[in-house]
């Protein structure tokens, strides 16, 4: 039985994105950048949003996120995404937790949107960090 | 009448370049490529074929609708006259010039197109993350002028095909410059990673196709800047890689801006430019790049590093 072409097309497709990819995987390609310094922090603040200027940051241990918080009291998370990074500016739906587990205390961000996902931090003060990412919503329900 | 889609016989070609490519990055430029935004973007380009076989035709059918109407009738032999088919060409390249505008400036064509600039990443897969949703919007409406001027709709999907094969080569960071003279006529590497970044002073610049000129003659040129560290991506890139999310997040955003916002405000939620609301509360590409322009000042003194120093191979094609 003959195919459809465009079946056929598909599945040809199908099997070189596969192979493109796999081999992307095999090479090692996407080398992983890492927030080990406040000077990578701000540099991936700029690309978040310019002009974006921290006074105060806060690296994850396994420099793998931050957050920072500009003079205006504006509080940006930032994460790593693939090789590159993505961040948000929190809004007052945004939500921090903390976890604590045999004596360490893991902040949980929560910047209200689903698909971009709760960022784990492991940071210095923790506690201030949650308590000033729920002060967001507190200040605009004052 | 031919029967024939360049695009087609094109796909060994990309699948041999993305290859070709990905052995240059692992040498030279390892984080030029991500496994896993390869793969969204691969999928993108499956997608979009899938979804060109399923709704294509009736852009096709609109298009041949429109040609009964033509101005001129260059006969039944349109396709044998040699001379058409530059000027065809030609044309589109400038009809897609202003179709890719207005997919940058209408919130609904942008909903399709953002799929194209959603990658972090710049390289040949890049070109294949094609839109799924290309055919629900106004799209088509850029190209009657040529079917009502007389060309047939099969001469503009052949011209529509190369054109869109040029554009493959063009995304990639292994490449600078070009020589002058084609970096001053065509649509070159450098050109477009101008149009695929979101650093404030490149936002909404090279619509280009083929043609640079067109870009040079309706003010939307912009150069690259050797000394400015290029940003790829969206404004707010997504963070995430869930194919269906990267295909249908901005169309969500739209319709919900649209269900929620006041009766008055709702087509300026489909129709004006991406990033506008009703109370101020974002940013179009114009307040960001008013606003980047007011902190730095008129003269900006670049700083880090260029795409080239950062591959190295690509400081061999510099400009003639």
């Amino acid at each position: 039985m003959a195919l459809p072409p465009l079946l056929l097309q598909t599945a040809g497709s199908l099997a070189a994105i596969l192979a493109l990819a796999g081999l992307a995987r095999w090479l090692k390609l996407g080398a992983a950048p890492l927030l080990d310094s406040d000077d990578a922090v701000r540099l991936a603040v700029g690309e978040v949003e310019d002009g974006f200027d921290p006074v105060t940051i806060a690296r994850d241990t396994g420099s793998r996120a931050a957050v920072a918080r500009d003079a205006q009291g504006q509080i940006m998370v930032i994460k790593r995404h693939g090789n590159r990074y993505a961040g948000r500016v929190l809004m007052p739906t945004a939500k921090a937790r903390l976890w604590k587990d045999r004596g360490f205390t893991t902040l949980e961000v929560d910047c209200g949107e689903a698909r971009f996902g709760k960022v784990f931090l492991d940071l210095p003060d923790p506690d201030a960090w949650a308590d000033a990412i729920n002060q967001l919503k507190q200040s605009r329900d004052a | 009448m031919p029967d024939f889609n360049p695009t087609q016989y094109a796909v060994p070609l990309f699948v041999v370049a993305v290859l070709a490519e990905m052995l240059w990055a692992k040498f030279r430029a390892p984080e030029a490529y991500e496994p896993k935004d390869t793969l969204v973007s691969l999928s993108f380009g499956l997608g979009s074929t899938l979804a060109g076989a399923l709704l294509g035709g009736l852009a096709l059918a609109l298009m041949f609708l429109a040609y009964d109407y033509r101005v001129v009738d260059f006969g039944p032999e349109w396709w044998a006259l040699w001379w058409a088919w530059p000027l065809c060409f030609v044309l589109d390249d400038l009809a897609y010039y202003w179709s890719h505008r207005a997919g940058h400036r209408i919130r609904w064509m942008w909903a399709a197109h953002v799929n194209h600039h959603s990658s972090q990443h710049y390289n040949l897969s890049t070109a294949l993350r094609q839109s799924w949703t290309g055919n629900l919007t106004i799209g088509i409406l850029f190209s009657l002028p040529l079917v009502l001027l007389g060309f047939h709709p099969v001469m503009i999907a052949i011209c529509g095909g190369f054109n869109l094969i040029y554009q493959f080569w063009i995304h990639t960071e292994a490449i600078k410059r070009m020589p002058r003279w084609f970096e001053a006529v065509m649509n070159t590497p450098s050109h477009h990673r101008v149009h695929h970044a979101t650093n404030p002073r490149y936002l909404d610049r090279n619509y280009a196709g083929v043609f640079i000129v067109w870009d040079r003659m309706f003010g939307t040129f912009e150069p690259e800047v050797d000394g400015e560290p290029i940003r790829y991506g969206i404004v707010k890139q997504l963070g995430s890689f869930n194919v269906l999310w990267a295909v249908f997040h901005e169309w969500i955003g739209m319709i919900t801006d649209i269900w929620r916002s006041p009766w008055r405000h709702k087509w300026s939620y489909l129709l004006r430019e991406p990033g506008w609301s009703h109370d101020g509360s974002r940013e179009t590409s114009d307040m960001i790049r008013a606003k980047w322009q007011a902190r730095v000042g008129a003269d900006v003194a670049p700083a880090a590093t260029s795409v080239a120093t950062r591959n190295p191979i690509a400081a061999s094609g510099e400009a003639a």
